[in-house]
């Protein structure tokens, strides 16, 4: 055992962070702390300067351009870009997608996606939940089939985040109507085909992010295919397990708490900071002890060798991580005062001027609490990881 | 003892209800013109039901006032009842008992609708705290300073404002109340929407001049009013907070019966029935404190405001966690603006944070529990 990072790890920090100063720009960093939904522009500009320092893939292997990092390292780089309000990058095409795309796709698909991917050129819708198929998702009835070299496609997708900015939305559908699991096949299609209607869905924080999309007969080129037909299920859960160290979003959790901090001591009452109250420090102590804790399971999970009776880290730390999300948000609001209740309307904008009134830490903070009321469901919601730990770990 | 409801409040509830499901509700309030129902809330006779007869009131009480309130929680109606007709209409007939026989009868009728304006933003529930200054300048009075969170400001022909005439931010003595125009010239009024769809201003005064004419009461007595008005204001809106949870509950259940997933409907998954079960119980242990906040709302003012805090401590921490469950257990489509269960979490989270909040109010308990230990060293 070994309870020190390596110092070649600390090291990478310290690049890193340096790296955040001088090239993080002021208004994509006021953006990506507000809390508000992250605005695509930004994305893209953020991911072409990561791409041009060589960092545009932290999780990838190097033969596709990625910095072929270890776990430790991409988590290291992760929470330094958090903390210093960095907009979130495409989760869809280098976490979920890509890693499918490297290790299943054809070489052709592989030299058309992975480069513009990398260069923040292609950036990806997850088209998977249906209104019938949520937690159960194999239900899913997204029709694909075969005409030529084509897929006609029909069906309904819907909660895709981003659907109405992204270039590509990846989607599960079903290419053999018989078989459950196995007749569901990845899909590429691009959101500018005919015959695809996108509605908004307006989150509980009054912000946009969230979509329907609607496919009637949509010609997609077989050559969009991901890999083999009927084998989406097999890459899906392969993405999902590469999911599964990081989802406590541990990074998140602290750039959260840090700005729970910093609310707490500049906002007073009577004279006194709010930390000063009664209670306020107690519990963001307690906040502390639940993220160190989540802290290090994470790092348990990031360093364990794959294979063996492994926990079922990725829903240990998915339900705990959501609920300290939620908690820490439920304090920043009330720490907030009467600033917490007020709407301020999610700005088209990423540098935020002249808000009508309070503070200019306020807005978006309870945009960002509401929208989190959606922690615990998505990405598998927290009944279902409840349900995973007893099935497949306690063999209840 | 008798928890049960007479003939005419059962009448009282069902009619309130009925009206509210009909003409109120969720999305009235996006815009932030005042209610046009408020002409035909003062013709049902809701704003005299909890007054004296004196005033030209019903002869109720704090009875039904919750019973009103819990109707107004359960449709989420965001029309300035509580603003008005309780917290207003209590602080005019604590302050003045003269100026209430003249007044009340007005805000009965719904012509006269005067809001509180008392809370300013580093109060955090504590009521005695009033920076905003009204200076003596010959027979008048000049006020300066701010207030915020305003609820139903929008609504408002008078506000009602607390002032400092003397002594520090947090003394009892030497708060004086104000009632001023609306339109008063050096008033400043930024009106902000709430994330439940109320309407709250922020109040900027800048030497706003008001005769001794209008002031509430005796000058430096107004704090005896403002304690009585927001005790009373607190239990209605603790009486709300259980009309947004039951709500909330059957929703959630209803919802839980027809949404299938894997093959059946989602009340067959036991981890489901055990949450709705906590959910429940929650809201009747809720729904207990309100009936014992209403047994002290005329006790001692100490034995009364502790019974407050309680009850605000357990309200505000059931209700967020029945709104934010049913939220969970509806999964996504619980988390957009269109559907309506998101909504009801928005209102348990403006409840917790008005009127202090539920850690707030932990804390005064806490600061009791102290001074009873300390006596009881002394003995
Ligand atoms: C903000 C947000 C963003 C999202 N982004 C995307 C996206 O980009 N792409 C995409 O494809 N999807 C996305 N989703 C969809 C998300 O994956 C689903 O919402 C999630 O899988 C839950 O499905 P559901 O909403 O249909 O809820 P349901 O499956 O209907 O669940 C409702 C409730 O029942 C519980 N439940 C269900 N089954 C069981 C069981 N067997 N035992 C016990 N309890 C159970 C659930 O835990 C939940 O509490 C997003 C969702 C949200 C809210």
């Amino acid at each position: 055992m070994d309870f020190q990072i390596d110092p070649a790890d600390e090291a990478l920090r310290v690049e890193v962070r340096e790296f955040l100063r001088t090239h993080l720009p002021a208004d994509l960093a006021q953006r990506g702390a507000s809390g508000f939904h992250p605005l695509r522009a930004d994305q893209r500009r953020w991911q072409r300067i990561l791409f041009e320092r060589g960092w545009g893939a932290p999780n990838w292997p190097t033969e596709f351009g990625g910095t072929g990092w270890s776990h430790l390292r991409q988590f290291i780089f992760d929470e330094e870009c958090a903390l210093a309000g960095a907009p979130v990058t495409d989760h869809g095409g280098l976490r979920m997608f890509g890693p499918v795309i490297y290790t299943y796709a054809s070489s052709e698909l592989k030299a058309r996606l992975l480069p513009a991917i990398l260069r923040g050129e292609l950036f990806w819708g997850q088209g998977f939940s249906e209104p019938n198929a949520g937690s159960d998702l194999a239900a899913l009835r997204t029709r694909a089939e075969r005409d030529g070299d084509h897929y006609i496609v029909n069906g309904q997708k819907i909660w895709t985040t981003g659907a109405h900015t992204c270039d590509v939305i990846g989607c599960l559908v079903k290419t053999n109507p018989e078989a459950k699991q196995r007749g569901i096949s990845f899909l590429c299609i691009d959101p500018q085909s005919p015959g695809i209607s996108i509605r908004p869905i307006i989150d509980i924080g009054e912000g946009y992010s969230l979509n329907e999309v609607f496919f009637d007969n949509v010609r997609v080129p077989v050559d969009n295919l991901l890999g083999e037909e009927n084998m989406g299920w097999t890459y899906a859960k392969a993405v999902l397990e590469n999911e599964r160290a990081t989802s406590a979003e541990v990074p998140l959790n602290k750039r959260k708490l840090a700005q729970l901090r910093e609310i707490v001591q500049r906002e007073c009452s009577n004279g006194e900071r709010v930390i000063d109250l009664p209670g306020f420090a107690q519990r963001v102590a307690q906040l502390e002890v639940d993220l160190r804790a989540l802290e290090w399971l994470t790092l348990r999970a990031l360093t364990e060798k794959s294979g063996g009776t492994s926990l079922p880290y990725g829903s240990l730390l998915k339900v705990r991580g959501s609920e300290l999300l939620q908690r820490i948000g439920e304090m920043t609001v009330e720490a907030l005062g009467q600033y917490g209740l007020y709407v301020y309307a999610e700005p088209e904008e990423n540098t935020i001027t002249a808000w009508p009134m309070g503070p200019d830490y306020a807005p978006g903070v309870t945009a960002d609490f509401m929208y989190r009321r959606a922690a615990t469901i998505y990405g598998g919601a927290n009944e279902v990881q409840r349900t995973i730990i007893a099935r497949s770990f306690l063999e209840l | 003892m008798n928890f049960n409801l007479t003939e005419e409040q059962h009448m009282l509830s069902d009619s309130v209800r009925r009206f509210l499901e009909n003409e109120c509700g969720l999305a009235t309030g996006r815009d932030n013109k005042s209610s046009d129902q408020w002409a035909k809330i003062a013709e049902l006779g809701w704003l005299a039901i909890p007054l004296p007869e004196s005033v030209g009131g019903l002869g109720g009480g704090a009875v039904e006032t919750t019973l009103i309130m819990e109707e107004f929680g359960r449709v989420l109606a965001v029309e300035p009842f509580c603003a008005i007709g309780v917290v207003a209409a209590q602080l005019i007939l604590a302050a003045d008992s003269r100026q209430a026989e003249v007044l009340l009868p007005q805000l009965i009728a719904g012509n006269f609708r005067p809001i509180v304006a008392h809370h300013e933003h580093e109060a955090r529930g504590v009521i005695e705290h009033v920076s905003l200054q009204a200076n003596a300048h010959g027979d008048k009075w000049l006020l300066s300073g701010r207030k915020s969170l305003v609820v139903g400001a929008n609504a408002a022909n008078r506000f009602i404002v607390s002032a400092r005439t003397d002594g520090d931010l947090r003394d009892r003595a030497g708060i004086t109340l104000f009632s001023i125009a609306c339109n008063a010239p050096g008033l400043q009024q930024n009106n902000i929407r709430l994330i439940d769809n109320r309407w709250a201003a922020e109040l900027i005064f800048d030497n706003v001049e008001v005769s001794a004419m209008n002031v509430l009461g005796e000058v430096g007595e107004g704090y005896r009013a403002i304690d009585h008005a927001y005790a009373h204001g607190l239990l209605a809106q603790c009486a709300e907070a259980v009309g947004v949870m039951e709500q909330a509950l059957w929703i959630t259940r209803d919802y839980i019966k027809t949404r299938k997933q894997f093959g059946v409907a989602l009340n067959t998954f036991q981890a489901l029935q055990h949450r709705m079960a906590e959910m429940l119980i929650e809201l009747e242990l809720a729904r207990s404190v309100v009936y014992r906040s209403l047994a002290f709302i005329d006790a001692p003012t100490d034995e009364r405001n502790a019974a407050l805090s309680l009850a605000k401590i357990k309200i505000g921490q059931a209700v967020r966690f029945v709104c934010g469950q049913a939220i969970q257990l509806h999964g996504g489509i619980g988390v957009t603006e269109e559907y309506s269960i998101g909504h009801y979490f928005k209102r348990a989270m403006t409840i917790e944070n008005e009127l202090g909040s539920s850690h707030f109010h932990l804390a005064q308990l806490a600061d009791l529990e102290l001074r009873k230990s300390v006596a009881w060293v002394r003995e």
